[in-house]
């Protein structure tokens, strides 16, 4: 088994071409996640749209991939029409919801490309595109078991954990963790003492092989932010430690944040990790990163 | 509509001098570098003049190393059509790592650190060696 997962687009809020983010990209939303030969989509951002061409490159066999949405704010869903693949009728792509029913996520793919907003219509794609669902918490898919959790974000958010022969990805955007916290103003009081991450998220993350998490803003920043739905990168380690996990992605950069500022988070989440457990590796996640399990 | 012809006639094809200077050139046109700062040979620059570039211990790769945590064909680095390079580990023994990064592929930019076995390198973007 070998779990390969690929950044497409890692930007919040809204894309931010141009030079001061071309280390990190601009791109937003969008991780491939291949278990063997199973192809799994989080997020439909604007890097779905390379994601897409790069598919197409890959060989002439029919597409079956599987699309799960944290929520469907524009930065999440905004590639979906631009999808290549979405487009031939030989390919398959099965869009979850959480339970039976849930068909939330697949109506705003679909209403996003009413003619009032983009000149193909969702009923034009003639790749087979099937409303599925997590039975409520978990399923098994193609050997892979995925799981969701609920997060805490303006709208309702989810995190998804994939899981196979050992090795365990979670893919958590668009948390406000801080808001969740046990103790929150013992934060205030001393920001480098260690923040309590409520049990069922830290149980959900738990030995993951790699995740990748919503690290928007820095401490100060937050400040000004409450309410908006990101948590401060800085908590973002404090549940990679708590979670003991292997490797953090920093992701969803603030569109405001240029390179040099994402090498500053980096380097403060860094300094962080190290004083706690020098063994949690840390890293931002950027455009074109692939990486490899088992 | 006057029939004259005047000197800014669209249809006047005559030409003028003028003066041209020949500007440097870009980075987009300058060649990439692979600076090793650590293994055999360091500190020594190679330059990446080729679309793919293999680093490795076989004697046939396009940057033979004499180094035994090397694999024979170690990590390939592919120019891109938008001129970016990107550097995937060719299933090697020990891994490749961009800034301390065990990593499967990558895109590179300028200042990465690669390390590849027990070598090290720096990449220099568009950046011709003197």
């Amino acid at each position: 088994m070998t779990f390969f997962v690929h950044f497409w687009g890692t930007r919040g809020s809204i894309p931010t071409p141009g030079h001061m983010t071309k280390k990190y990209g601009g791109n937003t939303s969008c991780v491939e996640i291949r278990c063997d030969d199973s192809l799994f989509i989080c997020d439909g951002g604007t890097g779905l749209r390379e994601l897409g061409a790069d598919l197409l490159t890959r060989g002439t066999r029919p597409i079956t991939g599987h699309f799960f949405y944290s929520h469907t704010h524009w930065d999440h869903i905004q590639g979906f029409p631009f999808f290549t693949p979405a487009y031939a009728p030989q390919n398959t792509f099965h869009v979850y919801g959480t339970a039976q029913g849930d068909k939330r996520t697949y109506d705003l793919l679909s209403g996003q490309m009413r003619s009032e907003y983009f000149p193909v219509d969702f009923g034009e794609l003639r790749s087979n595109i099937v409303a599925s669902h997590l039975d409520g918490g978990h399923r098994v898919i193609d050997g892979c078991a995925v799981s969701y959790y609920e997060q805490q974000h303006p709208g309702r958010s989810w995190a998804y954990s994939f899981v196979k022969d050992g090795f365990k990805v979670v893919y958590a955007t668009d948390n406000e963790i801080d808001l969740t916290l046990s103790d929150p103003k013992a934060v205030v009081a001393d920001p480098l003492a260690p923040r309590t991450i409520p049990d069922a998220f830290r149980r959900f993350c738990h030995g993951a092989d790699l995740l990748i998490s919503d690290a928007q803003y820095f401490d100060d920043e937050y400040l000004t932010k409450v309410g908006w739905g990101h948590p401060r990168a800085t908590t973002v380690v404090d549940l990679a430690l708590q979670a003991e996990v292997k490797q953090l992605a920093l992701f969803h950069h603030d569109p405001m944040h240029g390179d040099a500022d994402v090498d500053r988070k980096i380097a403060l989440c860094r300094e962080r990790a190290a004083r706690m457990n020098p063994a949690l590796q840390v890293f931002g996640a950027r455009e074109g990163l692939e990486l490899r399990f088992g | 509509m006057s029939s004259h012809k005047t000197k800014n006639d669209w249809n006047d094809e005559s030409t003028s001098e003028i003066s041209v200077t020949l500007l440097p050139l870009s980075t987009e046109q300058a060649v990439s570098v692979l600076e090793m700062v650590q293994g055999p040979g360091a500190p020594r620059s190679y330059e990446l003049y080729r679309v793919e570039m293999v680093i490795g211990r076989a004697i046939d790769a396009d940057i033979p190393i004499n180094s035994t945590d090397l694999s024979r064909r170690h990590v390939l680095i592919k120019r891109q059509p938008s001129g970016q390079h990107q550097i995937q580990d060719l299933d090697s023994r020990n891994g490749v790592f961009i800034n301390g990064v065990k990593i499967h592929a990558a895109i590179l930019h300028d200042g990465d650190s690669v390390q590849v076995g027990s070598l090290l390198f720096v990449y220099h973007e568009g950046r011709a060696i003197s």
